[in-house]
């Protein structure tokens, strides 16, 4: 009977590790309920977000450029926003267009920094949300037209020569960028040239960085962006001028700016809205800490803008078929 | 007999031919033979790519980014494979033949019962990850629970699928003796087929904990946060340097992974049948007690996990909830059909990407698994002398960097990259999923391989045939079946994909969807998700016949 | 015939697809006979075994165990009466990766609940009786060897030791010692035989002298017919001679 005392003890460790498996078991349920009511000190924090969500302000961004450099310029506006305001304010990075709209709409975000296209289409989806402030440089916004210098696409003068991008391969940056996307390709149909005209497939590179990359690489012989992020790429010295060019720039519209959600009104007071506006347009480029948050913007100042300012980019994207 | 052409022309030699002419066609619809497809222009940019590698980011905040990044993806995906490994098997047992067949006897109910379960969890495994994201963001807003959801309803019905497949190609003649002896049917299945497959099993299970992270890294994307957030940060401003060093940190998590699941499928017994020639004593067998010192560990670290990302379980049922779900299904409905036309070439498109990237995959690795297998040229398979000479283990040590570094890399990224040197179109994609994939099959071929069956190879090397032969008549007989099995399912898995690579213009249904989303076009999106569910039972109705008609032969 | 058969075939034909494996089986067997049956490889001894258990339906024809018909049972009442009915199948069908014990203790599964089964898949459970059963078969010291382990013939024995678990009134022995050297082949026919005398032992045999010493009765299969079913005294080494004829 050799083989007894051999069971006796598997047995007996058998035992003690089903209790001990069970007792961690029961840990968990205590400590996976309690975690629901725990409350957060870091604003990354979301399981406690039920409960603070009426005292906290939840301002949020879609990351068109310098992503990793806008996660700083939050923490900076969200405290200097949580100074003027005398309320707590966190912010929640999102990277997807559609995902921060879809936040928006969901009530997650309060307010958040909407590029044209995104900004109507978060309108559109939460009545009463209102355009509240933007850039001064948003106001008169333009894309430009970029082409690899192999391609042997010419600068043009206006509009209607967009047709010498017919029979090109042709890249935008993401499907919901109002520079990168609505507005060229709205101005390309005015010039009549459509989709279709272009080699392949129309590219959507996602990003104004990538756009510049891919016709600098000719994979694609022409792309379209930003002037700004454009502009500000030049300066680093980042682009490679004998490969690519501009060669156009688009006529002015209106782009960035940051919506608010109706839902602030209940809980901090009508006259919230007007608060944060009041405090977006009193930063100052003279206070040093303030100058540091305008430039991540890359803004000198902020100006109050409405929604009515959009009814352009609204209408653009229906025709478009990017509002439905 | 009443067919001699059939003699002949066997299932495989059949269905073999089918596959090169769709790969042939798929490669034509690339646009491979019909105009040029590589850039040469664009390499000096693949070069900074590539040459960042060597210089990745070290500074002290990047690197304390990168450990807090790893640490959230980490536990999203112990949180999405805890719960994915739950829901496959339970269902999994459900929509196995066996099950229907052996232990239910169920005749008349079999169809009906097995199919129907079979078409239900084909739904979920359509859609990607992201868009299943998206979908829940839209019901419970900015949580955790979003990410942990989204990975595990997908995954869950693909463990499930995959459960019910190796369960079914379990031998079933123990269970079968057992039931013929009186055994209530389910009983058996407990006593026989569960114990037989439990290490494939188990080591499917780890590979799922794999693919969590990979998954959780993608849907950093919609603000889970973790790698994947940092990854798109970076890419999205070209950083190179800041990208390899998250690339490295994916990279280390993923061999992590591997790592631990080859240890502890070491101490379960698995590798033991490697044993049998080495002059290791072998060990007395102590299965059952380290599987059970397994669970506090495993249950500890889901615990764990589940606390630090702090999922909010109360909104799973809220009103709130089902507010905004009854509203989200409003606006879904009704579908819209008008670009219905636009879907046949689209779908057509999808289909030959998928089937590139699946060739380029499993090509890739079927050559990359024989030198990773543990098994193969080290202890003594293949090299009967059995002492572990430098090259053999040089040789596993590339090739399982190779297939981790390609696996850890997310397809969107690949693709990316290939589109610096190639023009656009779904060849680029193709390519970006077939390198992803290539290093998940790789992985799962070496795998099979390290669970082959030694003692008829053992028997075929000792009556001195030569190597080749070995590998000719008793290894890839003994492989291919379940290689086979895999490259089928992770074919599925690729045209679930190619919604991934639509991002970078790579085409397909995958690019529809992307402008319906940005565009909150539900009502027609939920029309293309209608085509990639048919396209879904199409590959899954496609791979049952191959491999049905491939074990009849 | 002095009570009634304990299994009866009538007439049976049994194909498979095309190919038919056994033509018009008739045959009767009562309690406590010991049969043999004979026939060289592929005559469908297997077969005529895996039909007498339940496992294969006939085509045509009628198969009754302890009176009932096999297949209009319930499935329930189908599970009874094969729970009286122990096989030893040629290819053994072990669970490979499982220990020794829970091979033998797969005996007991017929009437033990699933609880039971799966607790005891983790603590083996009526240990005693599986290290009797064990020891009857020469092998109690490999009681928690992994099956696949074990060489051919202990592997073998195991499965014997199954079925002695199982305890049925009908054992069913397909080739049973065809892996046993002559010694260990007499004590297992021994054991098979001698248990009670109340049980019944339908052997499939290659060696027609075992099959002459052990068993009463002979059945000799050629090429799915029954060539010959006698009393073992009555078989003539014409018939064997016959019987594996070319
Ligand atoms: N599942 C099956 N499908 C098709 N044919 C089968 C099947 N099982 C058995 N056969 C055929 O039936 C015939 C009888 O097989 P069986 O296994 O009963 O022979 P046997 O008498 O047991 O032979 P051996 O002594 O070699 O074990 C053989 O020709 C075999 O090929
Ligand atoms: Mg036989």
């Amino acid at each position: 009977m050799w083989y007894l005392p051999n069971l006796e003890i598997s047995v007996l460790q058998l035992m003690k590790r089903l209790l001990t498996s069970a007792f961690l078991f029961l840990s968990l349920l205590p400590l996976s309920a309690c975690s629901n009511n725990s409350s957060p000190n870091s604003s990354a924090n979301s399981a406690a977000q039920t409960k603070t969500q009426t005292k906290t302000f939840v301002t949020g961004a879609i990351p068109d450029q310098d992503a990793e450099k806008l996660q700083r310029l939050y923490g900076k506006l969200s405290q200097y926003l949580e100074a003027e305001l005398k309320t707590p304010v966190s912010y929640k990075p999102v990277t997807d267009y559609t995902a921060a709209v879809t936040a928006f709409k969901v009530g997650d975000l309060d307010m958040v920094w909407f590029g044209g296209l995104t900004g109507v289409q978060a309108r559109l989806q939460v009545p009463g949300a209102e355009a509240l402030a933007q850039r001064d440089i948003d106001a008169k916004f333009h894309s430009v037209f970029i082409a690899n210098k192999n391609s042997g696409i010419q600068p043009i003068n206006n509009l209607k020569e967009l047709t010498v991008l017919k029979g090109h391969s042709f890249t935008f940056g993401s499907e919901s960028s109002t520079s990168g996307r609505l507005m060229p390709q709205y101005f390309l149909q005015q010039a009549g040239v459509t989709l279709e005209d272009f080699k392949g497939q129309s590219g959507f590179s996602q990003n104004h960085d990538a756009t510049i990359a891919l016709v600098t690489a000719g994979t694609y012989d022409a792309g379209v962006l930003n002037e700004q992020v454009w502009q500000k790429r030049l300066q680093e010295g980042k682009i490679d001028r004998s490969k690519i060019d501009v060669i156009w720039r688009s006529p002015e519209y209106y782009d960035y700016h940051w919506v608010i959600s109706p839902s602030v009104k209940q809980r901090f007071g009508d006259d919230f809205p007007q608060k944060v506006q009041t405090a977006l347009m009193k930063l100052d480029p003279k206070v040093a800490e303030q100058k540091e948050i305008l430039e991540l913007f890359g803004a000198t100042k902020f100006v109050p803008t409405k929604n009515e300012n959009y009814a352009r980019i609204e209408q653009v994207g229906r025709e478009i078929g990017k509002i439905k | 007999m009443s067919r001699p052409a059939s003699r002949f022309i066997s299932p495989s030699l059949q269905w073999g031919m089918i596959g090169l002419i769709a790969i042939a066609l798929s490669l034509w619809q690339a646009g491979l033979f019909r105009q040029t497809v590589v850039n040469f222009n664009g390499f000096p940019l693949l070069w900074r790519f590539v040459a960042a590698s060597v210089h990745p980011d070290l500074s002290y905040d990047l690197l304390a980014t990168t450990l807090q990044a790893s640490l959230v993806t980490l536990a999203y995906a112990v949180c999405g494979t805890f719960l994915s490994v739950t829901i496959g098997a339970i269902a999994g047992v459900f929509c196995s033949e066996v099950w229907w067949l052996e232990v239910l006897r169920a005749k008349r109910l079999r169809y009906f019962g097995f199919h129907s379960v079979r078409a239900i969890l084909a739904f979920p495994r359509a859609i990607h990850e992201l868009i299943w994201g998206l979908f829940f963001l839209n019901i419970w807003g900015l949580d955790p629970l979003v990410a942990v959801a989204a990975i595990a309803i997908p995954f869950g019905a693909i463990t499930a699928k995959v459960f019910s497949e190796i369960l079914d190609e379990t031998p079933r003649q123990p269970l079968l003796a057992l039931i013929n002896s009186g055994v209530a049917p389910i009983t058996a299945f407990f006593y026989t087929l569960l114990p037989q497959a439990f290490l494939n099993l188990l080591s499917y299970s780890f590979y799922r904990f794999e693919c969590s992270i990979r998954s959780a890294a993608v849907l950093g994307i919609i603000g889970a946060g973790g790698l994947g957030y940092e990854i798109l940060l970076s890419l999205q401003s070209l950083r190179y340097e800041q990208l390899w060093t998250f690339f490295y940190a994916l990279l280390i998590l993923n061999g992590g992974v591997d790592i631990a699941s080859a240890t502890l499928r070491n101490q379960l017994g698995c590798a033991s049948r490697i044993d049998l020639n080495s002059h290791r004593p072998t060990k007395r067998n102590i299965s059952n007690s380290r599987i059970f010192s397994l669970f506090p560990i495993a249950i500890a670290g889901v615990a764990l996990s589940f606390w630090y990302i702090q999922p909010d379980l109360s909104k799973i049922g809220s009103p709130r909830s089902q507010q905004l779900l009854h509203q989200i299904v409003q606006t879904s409905l009704p579908p819209n059909f008008t670009g219905i036309a636009e879907l046949i070439p689209l779908s057509v498109e999808t289909v030959a990407m998928s089937v590139l990237a699946i060739a380029i995959a499993a090509s890739g690795g079927l050559l990359l698994a024989f030198p990773a297998a543990q098994i193969f040229l080290l202890s003594g398979l293949l090299n009967r002398r059995g002492n572990a000479n430098l090259f053999p283990l040089v040789l596993l040590v590339i090739a399982r960097i190779v297939l981790l570094l390609c696996r850890a890399i997310p397809a969107p990224i690949w693709a990316l990259v290939v589109l610096y040197v190639l023009f656009p179109g779904i060849l680029p994609g193709a390519i970006g999923l077939g390198l992803h994939n290539l290093g998940i099959l790789g992985r799962l071929f070496a795998e099979v391989i390290e669970n082959l069956e030694q003692p008829p190879l053992k028997a075929l090397s000792a009556g001195g045939t030569p190597n080749s032969l070995v590998f000719l008549y008793g290894v890839l007989p003994a492989t291919m079946p379940r290689f086979l099995a895999y490259t089928l399912y992770r074919w599925e898995v690729c045209m679930r994909e190619t919604v991934i690579v639509g991002l970078v213009g790579a085409g397909g249904l995958g690019r529809l969807l992307t402008e319906q989303l940005s565009s909150f076009d539900y009502q027609s999106l939920i029309v293309t998700l209608g085509a990639f569910l048919v396209l879904t039972f199409l590959v899954d109705w496609i791979s049952g016949r191959v491999r049905r008609s491939l074990r009849a032969s | 015939m002095s009570s009634d058969p304990i299994i009866s075939v009538d007439r049976v034909t049994l194909q498979f697809g095309q190919f038919t494996a056994l033509t018009d089986i008739s045959l009767h067997i009562v309690a406590g006979e010991r049969v043999a049956l004979v026939g060289s490889s592929g005559a469908g001894k297997s077969t005529l075994i895996r039909l007498l258990n339940g496992t294969l339906e006939p085509t045509r024809g009628e198969v009754q165990a302890f009176g009932q018909k096999l297949h209009q049972l319930k499935p329930k009442h189908h599970r009874q009466i094969q729970r009286q009915i122990g096989t030893i199948y040629q290819q053994l069908h072990l669970v490979d990766n499982l220990r020794v014990i829970h091979n033998v203790n797969a005996g007991h599964l017929g009437h033990w609940s699933f609880l039971k089964a799966l607790i005891s898949l983790i603590v083996p459970l009526d240990v005693a009786t599986a290290t009797q059963a064990l020891a009857q078969v020469g092998i109690p010291e490999k009681l928690y060897d992994r099956t696949d382990r074990l060489s051919g013939g202990q592997q073998q024995r195991v499965a014997i030791a199954r079925v002695l678990v199982q305890n049925p009134m009908v054992i069913l022995a397909d080739e049973p010692i065809s892996s046993l050297d002559r010694e260990l082949s007499r004590e297992v026919m021994e054991i098979l035989c001698n248990c009670q005398s109340s049980r019944t032992l339908i052997v499939s045999l290659h060696d027609v002298d075992v099959a002459l010493r052990y068993c009463d009765r002979m059945i000799g299969l050629r090429r799915g017919r029954i060539l010959f079913d006698a009393p073992s005294t009555a078989v003539s080494s014409e018939m064997i001679a016959d019987l594996y004829r070319l």
